[in-house]
């Protein structure tokens, strides 16, 4: 399994290449990504080149899925995506269709590669398929993703040699579908006071009058709602939410082939960014030598205990 | 323009509908009637099939809610397709009294190799692929995204209330290069869904460590009833239901159908619960 890592500043790119990560990537300032991008498109062809120069390849997101442009405005997306191209970027991350669909046209095509963004998320075999006719070479697969069964939607991807990639669930998760949440988004309900990271998603309150059941629909269940009631309380509150992405379903999907890893907060500091891809590194070692050793329970199991001992490192 | 009205049964069952023997009073003045699990892939099974020719056959036209969609749920879909496909093919169904809402581009792929005959629409989860409805004004992405859609087949869009009824980009298609007349654009209401999980926070159940969640061994808890949720950040009320989360706008928010029509909003549809 190989790294990905994100970068904001082309200082970062060799330190994290030391730190082991096999890729790089970023977003342009000018072009529409789902973060927009800290580095002025200006200066990424020389981020081209050094990542080059590193034997390192490198991707930019244009992975906005609000990718609303007038024409002249989609125009200069298209010329800046054109003009990464020509500087030799390895591939573009895209969430919108209509971008993937431009980019990918005959005679419009690319030279680099297409990557389908975990904005836009593939969880079964024929989202994949759908995707796969704009010559998507790699799925960023969704975190909400269940190991179980994603067995046909990697089966189609190992048959048609399309690259599979996973963000490290220490670094990124969130419980709703990134893609289609407008949680994050307060355009439409007021806020009380700003806005920390995650605040929304991981309600900030001890349990305990947050939830109240309304009118049940179904009043011969009724009964039902206090355990109902107490389990929401539980995930509504900070850790509780149950995910999919966890030490056990990295373990399955790095044993069932996925090949990437992906860390992504592109607004960690630069010190902050090589100690996760180090915490990586380390993690995919760990695993693939209890795989190599082991039977697959025993190397699954022992993978799940030692990395529920995982504390940051002061991450 | 004239408008037409819909009523979303979500989680009411036609089978619980007509068993009060109020189905037909319940129905009066909604002329197309949404079935189907728009947001779990848990809740579809083949008996829609059923309730759709027993829609049909009350006068009403359907319209098929399919949720997003993982694997088991593609199958199960899959199913419901098949089923759908047969009755048209023995008459049963009639291809103009049923569209088929898609919120997931799996589901599209396999309407297509069904070669399904009913009309496809995008579903709300898809929205924020055609249309900015986070800001003011709403906007349509442009004609490159529309187009997008209508090579898949689709022009129907929709779309929650989203408070009042905005300004839009409509009227600027030259500036991001669509034409209106390409597209319509079906409005529920009052509920916007705001947000929604595959990890069920009302249905799944815990999983032990090491272990894994069990989506599939969810009781159905989201048919009980919703629930309030008072999040310390947000001043309105948010409603949970099942996997879903939701904002309610029930103030009335349009005042003439000629308001609609500048939204190209020529179907409403209404949604008795979250």
């Amino acid at each position: 399994m190989r790294i990905v890592s994100c970068f904001s500043d082309i200082k970062e790119l060799g330190p994290l290449a030391e730190a082991g990560a096999d890729e790089f990537y970023t977003a342009a300032r000018e072009l529409p990504a789902f973060h927009s991008g800290e580095l002025p498109l200006s200066r990424l062809p020389g981020a081209i080149e050094l990542a080059h120069s590193l034997g390192r390849k490198i991707s930019v997101a244009v992975n906005a899925l609000l990718a609303t442009a007038t024409v002249r405005q989609l125009a200069a997306v298209e010329k800046g995506v054109r003009r990464l191209d020509d500087a030799g970027a390895d591939s573009f991350i895209f969430a919108s269709p209509y971008l993937l669909r431009m980019f990918s046209a005959p005679g419009r095509k690319l030279r680099a590669a297409l990557h389908l963004s975990s904005v836009q998320p593939v969880f079964n075999s024929r989202a994949a398929a759908f995707f796969a006719r704009f010559g998507v070479s790699r799925f960023i697969l969704p975190n909400q993703l269940d190991p179980r069964e994603a067995g046909p939607l990697l089966a189609f991807c190992r048959e048609r040699g399309i690259g599979t990639e996973i963000f490290d669930y220490r670094f990124f998760g969130c419980v709703y579908v990134n893609g289609r949440c407008q949680l994050h988004k307060p355009g439409h309900y007021t806020t009380r006071r700003g806005l920390p990271e995650g605040a929304m998603c991981r309600v900030s309150a001890g349990a305990g009058g947050l939830v109240r059941p309304l009118p049940p629909d179904l009043p011969r269940r009724a009964a039902e709602f206090p355990g109902i009631l107490a389990r929401l309380e539980r995930r509504l509150t900070p850790c509780g939410a149950p995910r999919f992405s966890d030490a056990a379903a990295f373990f399955d999907l790095l044993s069932a082939g996925v090949g990437y890893l992906k860390y992504g907060t592109r607004r960690d500091a630069p010190a902050a960014k090589v100690s996760k891809v180090r915490a990586m590194r380390a993690m995919i070692s760990l695993a693939e030598s209890l795989r190599a050793r082991l039977p697959a329970a025993a190397a699954r199991r022992e993978f799940i205990a030692e990395m529920s001992r995982w504390n940051g490192g002061g991450l | 323009m004239a408008v037409e009205k819909g009523i979303r049964l979500g989680p009411v069952s036609l089978d619980s509908l007509l068993g009060t023997g109020s189905a037909r009073d319940a129905l009066r003045g909604f002329s197309r009637v949404y079935i189907g699990p728009e947001f779990c892939e848990e809740l579809l099974d083949e008996s829609l099939c059923r309730e759709a020719v027993r829609l049909s056959g009350l006068g009403k036209k359907v319209c098929l809610l399919t949720p997003m969609l993982g694997e088991r749920g593609a199958a199960k879909l899959d199913r419901v397709f098949a089923g759908l496909a047969a009755l048209a093919a023995k008459g049963r169904l009639r291809p103009a009294g049923l569209e088929i809402t898609v919120n997931d581009f799996g589901a599209v792929e396999l309407a297509a190799k069904r070669r399904l005959p009913f009309r496809l629409n995008a579903g709300r989860l898809l929205r924020d692929n055609v249309f900015d409805t986070t800001g003011k004004p709403l906007k349509v992405h442009n004609g490159a995204a529309l187009e997008f859609f209508r090579s898949i087949g689709i022009t129907r869009f929709e779309i929650p209330a989203i408070g009042a009824l905005p300004v839009s980009n409509f009227r600027e298609g030259r500036r991001y290069g669509f034409d209106r007349r390409s597209f319509r654009v079906t409005l529920h209401y009052p509920y916007l869904d705001l947000t929604t999980t595959r990890a069920c926070p009302t249905g799944l159940r815990d999983a032990v460590p090491g272990g894994r969640n069990d989506r599939a061994a969810c009781a159905r808890e989201c048919l009980i009833g919703p629930f309030e949720l008072r999040h310390p950040m947000i001043k309105e009320k948010l409603l949970i239901r099942g996997n879903a989360v939701f904002l309610e706008f029930p103030e009335k928010f349009y005042s003439s159908e000629r308001q609609l029509a500048a939204l190209n909003i020529d179907r409403l549809v209404y949604s008795p619960f979250p």
